[in-house]
Order: structure tokens, then C-alpha cells, then sequence
């Protein structure tokens, strides 16, 4: 229901920021957050969602690493191998 | 001199007509055959000959890396390498709106003569007719449709068929998909970009490497409407043989990447104008994909899958192997590929 | 072996107590299928489309109403690219398109701010379809018209919202154990766990999430987008199975209490109100309607409750997991992705639509 796809802003106005998607830009509304040129953000039907983090692959791999390890015994035992 | 736009003199068949003709088109296309005006060209050849038309009505008519012009010549000489054709002669039909800037017909016109220059075939008969103006754009001005049809020669012994895939052969696509499609839309949908240029372009150079290079191609289709999932979805259906693609090795550029991402829109159901895909012998891949890099507009090919074999009565399928691990069937295009944003 | 690796592999040979698992979110439905993520799961796992595409939620009575504005003359429609095909009681907007009705595919609403501004003689309606998601955008649609001062801003709003429906979902998979439609009596349209979605929790937060879980005695773990989210979300979910809990695996962009601007601007123009969902009828208070201040923004929105779905559609019983989109009678004969019936097989999210063009079987 909710395509959601991240940009850099690359210009802020009064009431909205242009993002740039490379080379695609779009003036998104920016009422929902404060944001700066330089920002990663997520954008959802032309309005800015949420400012990403800098790096979000290793945010995930600390899940997958969280998870695993949390469940570590669990994998062996369930897996049946 | 011409007007500054089209008017329905200039489809009246008198003296507007004659001078829009000689002014533009006859000036343009110049060669043997057209310079003679007469009702119908003759023209010399003898061999197979292949014979193919399509109708162009592409808006905006102008795009970056493209237009119109060139879009109608490269679309009919695409398809006459596919069936395995040597293009020589192309026929153009125009369809013009009255209130069309003579300024943009100009530009179109001299497009189209430079592609058919770049493919090296010859425009040997035109016509052109004016109809009322029904643009519904802010500008009101008129536009501008093309057909074209085609007429290449087989060489002896040329044999392209999708039923000759079998186990084993490699599929190579000639280069990065989606820039045609995401450069029209992205214009159609008043979204401002710097970094989309329509791919529109013949693909001779490609066939020609490919043909000289002595690889085995057992079919070539070029990627169009509908995109890779769809032309591939054809190629299963038509040899009973399943496919199997790897994501990770399709080639598409970031700034199609990212258009396609903020609209929900997929690389492989993208279409494009200069592109295509070949199934060559797997013992010739490496030697065929060195010919299309080779070539001109060949640069950023790819191998990207192979044909995994029949397997049993109609259960063949078209398999996308994902970055995550995953398999996923793709089937054809279904709808316009509208944006999906909820 | 990492551990992603070790979880996929987890996965794929997991022959623990069967898990049906839930993701309510129609952009999860596609992902899932994009990434191909069926196919790694062990048949002890399965995921079930909810009603989470707008589109496919959409009654026939809201599509009607927006069919009939579109052959005033007085008006524009805009609208995201899906709903266009997504069948009326007689026709689509595609189709009244087709006939000459002004209707215009949009990527933003606000990009109808601009068309309305430079065309006064011309009432711009937007087609508001959507969740949580999209209503804060719709709400700052409403704030640039009053503060430019543009009259001819308005919308059409079917728009709705998660908890009321999940809940709904919850207790008609209950009954169905009950009196079930599927051959195979063994799953019974049970579910154990939901992926909640992500995007709406940015803007609600997941504290709405941890009441659900804690109401309905099953796991909810919000989840990202990506393949490796919706992977680690699934993992997590298996190992929750039987638990209260709800976790948020989608730090990055959702926190417990959400995006308190976006909360402001919805509630400020907008107010709950009864909602119609396609074959499922009127859930209480499932919906987001403009108030009462505002109603001059508003294009007709009441009463759009009706809901003439086709003959024998089923999409009521596949958005509730109550039968696999391949066990509607019409899937694949009267009802395809060229010619749908029901609206799951016409939006991209759709399970129908993701089950037919994937060739998905379970």
C-alpha cells in the first residue's frame, strides 16, 4: 500500500525539499520532518516519510546477526541437520 | 518557404502539399529511388525478402536521446534484423496535425534521415495527410504520427526461430534495459530528470558483429513493449523450453533503477527502443558476447541466464533467480504498466 | 555460512508446527513476491496477502462516484496509476478515460496543487485512496490549498486505517475455524503471526502494534521492505509463534511513538469515520473522512458503501486468508490480470494479481 523509495535532498524551500533520486527530482512536501540538503530520506507519493540513517546495509546486518546469535541454539535444534 | 506550422493545406494534395514534400521530406531522404516521384518505387533485389510495418504515436514526440523520426526508423529496421533480414528500403506514412510547428516536423524529418542513414537503409516512398488537431496537451499544438514498413533481405541459410532453443543455451541482452519507457513516463508524468536518455537506436551494428563473429544464435528478438519478462515469457512459450535469468546479472542502469523504485515499476517489464536479446549456443557465448560488446550500442551486454531444458508436457516456465536467493516466476506484461504508488 | 544465510537456511528446512503468517501491507505482498521469498520458505510456513492494497479494497460504489465526476465537464481526476483499471459496477476510470472523461495519473498529489493553481475554471478532485501512510500527505494537500488559498483542491477520500481491519481479520479467521470453505480442513484460515506494516508505523508508530498483539494473543513484527527485512521479519515470526510480542525490525524508519507532525496534520483535517471494504462491508470507525471545517474540500465522499463486486468474486475470502487465490472459482478464467473481476487481481499488490503473474500455487 505504501511504495516508499529513498532520495537525497538536495535543496530545502520554503515547504518542500527537491530529492534527488539519481538525476530524478522531485519536489517532495516536507512538512512531516525537518530535513537538510545532504539528507537520505524516504519518500512516499511526493512527500518526505522519514530521514534514513547514513548507513542502513549495516543496520541490517546487525539484525540478521542479533537474530541469528539470539537464536543460535534454536537454529541447530530446529533445522534438524 | 514553408508556413511556421502544418495547416489542412498541407495535406490538400496541391501546391502546399508539393512544396512541404520537396522542401522537407524529398530534401531529407534524397536517394535514387525517391528522387524519381513516381506513385511507387522500384527498386532492384532479389532473394528471400523480409517485409515488416509499425506505427509510431509516441508522446512527447521529442525526448531526450530520441524522437519520433527516429524511433519510426529504428523500430522497423529492429525488426527486420530479428527475422534475420539485411533492412535496405523503409516507406514513410505521416500523419500530421494542422497547428503542428513546422520548426518540430523539421527537426523530425532530418532524425529520421540521419537514423536511416546510421542503419543504411533507404526511405523509398512516402505520403503525408493532415487531419483536424485533437492534442489535448496545455499548447494545443498538433501532432505527429509516422508509419513506417520495411523491406530487408535473408541471406541463404539465415535460420531464427525460437523452436531451435535447447538446453543449455545462453541468453545475452545487449545492454542496460528500462531507459526508453522511464524517459516517456518520466516526461508524461511531469517528473523533472537530468540523467534519463531514451535508448532509441538500430541495432544493425550489434546483428552485424554478432553474424560476423560466426556464434550460433538460435533466436534474437528485440526488447520492446513489455520488456524482458515479456519477450522471454514468448521465447518459453514458443520452444516448450524453461529460462532461467539470474537478477543480479540484468544490467540496468541507477537512474532507471531509482525512476522505477519511486513508482513501483520493475527494469524487467520496462520497455525499450534499442535493445536486444539473442539465444546463442553455449559453447559460443563468451565469443558472441565479446562481438556485441564490440559493437555499437553493445557496450554494457550481458549474459544473463540460460534455457534449463523441457520440463514435461507445458510446465516450462519463466524463472527470475533473486539477489536474496528467492525464484520467482515472471509471465508476461499484464495492463500498461501503470505506477503503482499505493 | 553467515547469518543470513543461516536463517534462510533455517527457513527453507524448518519442520516445526505449521505457521501462517499474515502481511496486511500490499506493498509487502509485492515485495515478497518480487524478491521470490515463497520459494525459500518450507511448506511449513505460509504467507498470506491481507487487505492492505488500497486499491484492492476499493468498493465498486467509490469507483462509480468517481466515474460519474469524470463526465462533468467542470472536472478533473487525478489519481495514482493503479486504481485506474480497478472495475466499477459498469466501467473503470481507464475506460471513461478512454471516452474522453478528464482523468490524469499523478505520481504526487501534490502535483494537482500546480495543475489547479494555473486552471481556476476547473474543480481538481483527487481520488484519496490509501492507509495511514498516505493520509498525512493528503493532509498537507489540504493545508497548502487553505493557506494558498486554492479553491479548487478537493478529494475524494476512501481512505482507511489498519488496527480496525487487522482486528476485523482476527476475529472472521476465529469463526471461519469454525465453518471453513477449504477442502483441506488442517489450516482452517488460522493465522499465528502478522507483519505489520512498515510504512504505516512510520507515520502511527508501533505502539497501536504491541496493543494488537497483546489483544490478540499473536507476534507482530514490523518489518522493512527489502528482501533481507522481509526475510529476518518471517525468521522472527517463527520464532515468535505463540507469543504476545510485537518487535519492531525496521529501527531505521519506525519508533514506538511515530511521526508526531504527520499525526497532527491528519488529525487536524480528518476524522474517523465508518469505512466500506470490497466484500467485507462496513467496519466501524475503519476509515478517515474529512471534517466537518473542511467538508468544502470535499467531492461527494458519503455513503460510497455499495459494493457490487462481479459474480462469484472472492476477494473478501482471499484479503481475510480464508482461501488461497487459486481456489476462487473465477482465478484465472473469469477473472484475470487483462480482464479482472475482483480488484486483488488488478493492483500490482494484489495477492490474486501476484498469485496469477508468479504462477504461485501456495
Amino acid at each position: 500500500m505504501c511504495v516508499a523509495y529513498p532520495g537525497t535532498v538536495i535543496e530545502v524551500k520554503d515547504r518542500s525539499a527537491v530529492v534527488d533520486f539519481s538525476g530524478t527530482k522531485v519536489e517532495a512536501m516536507c512538512g512531516l520532518v525537518r530535513t537538510k540538503p545532504g539528507d537520505r530520506v524516504l519518500v512516499h507519493a511526493g512527500c518526505i516519510l522519514e530521514v534514513l540513517p547514513k548507513e542502513d546495509a549495516d543496520e541490517m546486518q546487525n539484525i540478521f546477526d542479533e537474530l541469528a546469535a539470539l537464536d543460535e541454539d534454536d537454529l541447530r535444534e530446529k533445522a534438524g541437520r | 518557404m514553408l508556413e511556421q506550422t502544418v495547416t489542412m493545406a498541407h495535406g490538400s494534395g496541391g501546391e502546399s502539399t508539393g512544396r512541404l514534400i520537396a522542401e522537407l521530406f524529398a530534401k531529407n531522404f534524397s536517394n535514387e529511388y525517391l528522387d524519381r516521384m513516381t506513385d511507387s518505387s522500384v527498386v532492384p533485389g532479389s532473394a528471400q525478402i523480409a517485409m515488416t510495418t509499425d506505427s509510431f504515436v509516441v508522446t512527447p514526440v521529442e525526448y531526450p536521446g530520441g524522437d519520433i523520426g527516429r524511433l519510426a526508423v529504428c523500430g522497423t529496421v529492429n525488426d527486420l534484423l530479428m527475422s534475420g533480414a539485411v533492412p535496405k528500403y523503409l516507406t514513410a506514412g505521416f500523419i500530421l496535425e494542422e497547428g503542428l510547428p513546422m520548426e518540430t516536423l523539421r527537426r523530425v524529418v532530418k532524425s529520421m534521415a540521419d537514423t536511416a542513414r546510421e542503419a543504411g537503409v533507404l526511405i523509398v516512398t512516402g505520403d503525408t495527410k493532415v487531419v483536424e488537431n485533437h492534442s489535448s496537451d496545455a499548447k494545443g499544438e498538433g501532432g505527429l504520427y509516422i508509419n513506417t514498413a520495411g523491406v530487408g533481405f535473408v541471406p541463404e541459410g539465415t535460420r531464427l526461430d525460437a523452436a531451435s532453443i535447447r538446453p543449455g543455451d545462453k541468453i545475452l541482452v545487449s545492454g542496460t534495459l528500462g531507459e526508453h519507457h522511464a524517459t516517456i513516463l518520466a516526461k508524461r508524468m511531469g517528473l523533472e530528470n537530468e540523467s534519463l536518455e531514451s535508448d532509441n537506436a538500430p541495432l544493425d551494428d550489434i546483428v552485424n558483429h554478432l553474424r560476423t563473429s560466426g556464434a550460433a544464435v538460435r533466436a534474437m528478438r528485440d526488447v520492446t513493449r513489455g520488456g524482458l519478462a515479456t519477450v522471454l515469457s514468448e521465447f518459453v512459450l514458443s520452444s516448450g523450453q524453461q529460462i532461467e535469468i539470474e537478477e543480479s546479472l540484468i544490467p540496468v542502469k541507477k537512474p532507471v533503477r531509482d525512476f522505477c523504485g519511486i513508482l513501483g515499476l520493475e527494469p524487467v517489464y520496462m520497455g525499450n527502443e534499442g535493445k536486444l536479446i539473442a539465444v546463442i549456443a553455449p559453447e559460443d557465448a563468451s565469443k558472441a558476447l565479446d562481438a556485441v560488446r564490440s559493437a555499437k550500442y553493445g557496450e554494457n551486454a550481458a549474459i544473463i541466464g540460460e534455457v534449463t531444458g523441457d520440463h514435461g508436457e507445458g510446465s516450462a516456465e519463466l524463472i527470475l533467480k533473486t539477489p536474496v536467493g528467492g525464484r520467482r516466476v515472471l509471465g508476461p506484461l499484464y495492463g500498461e504498466g501503470l505506477p503503482r504508488i499505493c | 555460512m553467515n547469518s543470513f544465510d543461516k536463517i534462510k537456511a533455517y527457513l527453507s528446512s524448518y519442520d516445526g508446527p505449521d505457521v501462517h503468517i499474515m502481511e496486511v501491507c500490499g506493498t509487502h505482498t509485492a515485495s515478497i513476491a518480487k524478491n521470490g521469498i515463497p520459494a525459500m520458505l518450507s511448506p511449513h510456513i505460509r504467507l498470506i496477502s491481507g487487505p492492505g492494497c488500497p486499491v484492492c479494497v476499493t468498493v465498486t460504489d467509490y469507483i462509480d462516484r468517481l466515474i460519474a465526476l469524470s463526465q462533468n465537464e467542470k472536472n478533473v481526476i487525478c489519481s495514482f496509476g493503479d486504481l485506474l483499471r480497478v472495475p466499477g459496477s459498469e466501467s473503470s476510470l481507464s475506460l471513461a478515460r478512454a471516452d474522453g472523461a478528464h482523468i490524469e495519473m499523478v505520481y504526487s498529489p501534490v502535483q494537482m496543487l500546480d495543475k489547479a493553481r494555473r486552471d481556476p475554471d476547473h474543480d481538481y478532485i483527487f481520488a484519496a485512496v490509501g492507509f495511514e501512510t498516505t493520509a498525512p500527505v493528503y493532509a498537507l494537500l489540504i493545508d497548502e490549498a487553505e493557506r494558498l488559498g486554492i479553491p479548487n483542491v478537493k478529494l475524494l477520500t476512501g481512505l482507511k486505517t489498519m488496527p480496525q481491519v487487522i482486528r476485523w481479520v482476527v476475529s472472521s479467521a476465529k469463526s471461519a475455524g469454525e465453518t471453513t470453505e477449504r477442502e483441506d480442513k488442517s489450516d482452517e484460515g488460522r493465522i499465528d503471526g502478522f507483519l505489520a506494516p512498515g510504512h504505516v508505523c512510520a507515520v502511527t508508530g508501533y505502539g497501536e502494534y504491541e496493543k494488537l498483539a497483546a489483544e490478540t494473543g499473536m507476534p507482530f513484527v514490523v518489518s522493512g521492505f527489502t528482501g533481507p527485512q522481509l526475510i529476518a521479519s518471517i525468521f522472527r515470526l517463527v520464532q515468535l509463534r505463540g507469543k504476545d510480542t510485537c518487535e519492531n525490525l525496521y529501527p531505521e524508519v519506525v519508533s514506538r511513538s511515530g511521526n508526531a507532525p504527520a499525526k497532527s496534520a491528519v488529525k487536524k483535517y480528518f476524522e474517523p469515520c465508518d469505512a466500506a471494504w470490497r466484500g467485507m462491508g462496513i467496519i466501524p470507525m475503519s476509515g478517515l473522512c474529512l471534517r466537518q471545517d473542511y467538508m468544502h474540500r470535499d467531492a461527494g465522499s458519503f455513503g460510497l458503501t455499495g459494493d457490487h463486486a462481479g459474480r462469484g468474486c472472492r476477494c473478501a475470502s482471499v484479503l481475510t486468508g480464508k482461501i488461497r487465490p487459486t481456489e476462487c472459482p473465477l482465478f484465472g478464467k473469469a477473472c484475470t490480470p487483462q480482464n479482472p473481476n475482483g480488484a486483488c487481481m488488478v493492483s500490482q499488490e494484489g495477492s490474486c494479481y501476484n498469485w496469477y503473474v508468479g504462477g504461485r500455487t501456495r
